[in-house]
């Protein structure tokens, strides 16, 4: 079983649409695990039936015990988030703004404060598209992704791989470098950077990079829209030279990306008999070709 | 000598685990007295910084050696490398046994 993981550092550089070509592309061979949380909509592209729910569960909340509590104030004064309000003679704590740090709770002189675990979403194994499988999760209101998520969604994945003897998993990251990205990359047989012909495309894929070779990471490129700018194309052709990294395709803009996104459907899927699907049927073959050739 | 582990089980026999904030299982081995032995420290509960925290508990241990397989990231480094600890990393897909053999034989990279 091989961990392929797709990450972007920039945001909508293409990548969930490449991710889930690829994994409409290797269909029951694959697992596919959506670790982009935050923006959770690959779900979508694949048709997942969210076949098993569990409550996953991160972080607590301050809950006072309005019995024990005798407004003395001490809570409101000492929170750093202003999560706690004066309403009707009674300090509540509102569970937005609440960031679950403790602090209330250990200096309330009733003990009066209890933390709460919070159910932060839910997490979910569909069947999708291809007979496939899919290992993602919802986030409830203000909950946040984190890395404790992302390693969650990957362990589900991996234990449904080897029980099903599946060849690999495809890992859909999020973008930027924190907890959830660094979580998402651990593990990782080979990592897919899919970056733009734009500035930011590559300030962001410098970071990422950076990132990789901390772990010592062996990854390969898409450039997506690369007529966009085609100088800046060059710029980061050039850039990946230098680090290593090879440019498995070139993708031109194309509207039908969007069209596809609008139908729900991978490009792969869209439109089978296009270049652009051509080329992405090529780069998903190359990657499977290096990571078979990898011992 | 005490050798830490990055584990996805607590044998001799079990894999490596790859990663090293959010590893399965601490396996420490004690040179001096032949000693194995295995410690669960609860990563999978860590929200954030799981890296920063398990180095800390790693730390504990006083291991003058670790053995792992992608290696720690920036903020752990920043810890680890503040005590005499050796960290060796690339020994992800082998067993402890076969890990520890690579690391005898000097097949294993220095990280830092």
């Amino acid at each position: 079983m091989k961990e392929v993981v797709v990450i972007s550092g920039k945001g909508g550089t293409g990548k969930t649409s490449i991710s889930a070509s690829f994994a409409y592309l290797e269909g029951s061979n694959a697992v596919i695990a959506d670790c982009d949380v935050d923006a959770a909509n690959m779900h979508i592209l694949l048709n997942a039936d969210f076949e098993k729910q569990e409550d996953f569960f991160s972080g607590e909340l301050a809950l006072i015990d309005e019995e024990k509590c005798t407004n003395c104030g001490k809570c409101k004064e000492v929170c750093r988030f202003d999560a706690i309000d004066l309403k009707d003679g009674q300090y509540v704590v509102d569970k937005i703004s609440c960031e679950g740090c403790w602090y209330c709770s250990r200096v309330c002189p009733s003990d009066a404060i209890t933390m709460v675990k919070q159910k932060a979403g839910d997490l979910f194994v569909s069947n999708i598209k291809n007979n496939s499988t899919m290992v993602h999760a919802k986030l409830g209101f203000a909950a946040e992704n984190s890395g404790k998520l992302v390693a969650k969604v990957k362990q589900e994945a991996k234990i449904f791989a080897l029980k099903n003897d599946k060849e690999f998993i495809i890992t859909d990251g999020s973008p930027g470098i924190g907890c959830p990205v660094i979580s998402s990359l651990s593990g990782a047989n080979l990592v897919v950077l899919v970056t733009e012909a734009t500035v930011s495309g590559l300030h962001d894929l410098k970071r990422v990079i950076k990132l990789l070779k901390t772990f010592s990471l062996q990854a390969v490129c898409i450039i997506n829209k690369y007529d966009l700018n085609t100088k800046m194309s060059k710029i980061i052709e050039e850039y990946l030279d230098t680090e290593g990294i090879r440019v498995i395709a070139k993708l031109h803009y194309d509207e039908m990306f969007t069209r596809a996104l609008t139908e729900a459907k991978p490009i792969v899927e869209y439109s089978a008999q296009s270049e652009l699907s051509g080329l992405i049927r090529e780069s998903w073959n190359e990657i499977k070709n290096i990571i078979r050739s990898k011992k | 000598m005490k050798i830490v582990f990055t584990a996805k089980g607590d044998s001799w026999d079990s894999q490596i685990d790859e990663r090293f904030g959010r590893m399965d299982m601490l396996v420490l081995f004690d040179e001096g007295s032949n000693s194995l032995e295995a410690i669960k420290i609860d990563t999978e509960n860590m929200e954030h910084g799981a890296g920063l925290q398990t180095a800390q508990k790693v730390l504990a241990f006083h291991p003058d050696v670790i053995i792992t397989g992608n290696g720690a990231g920036n903020k752990a480094l920043d810890i680890l490398k503040r005590s005499s600890v050796k960290m060796y990393i690339g020994a992800g897909g082998m067993s402890l046994k076969e890990a520890y053999e690579a690391y005898k034989n000097g097949k294993l990279n220095l990280q830092f």
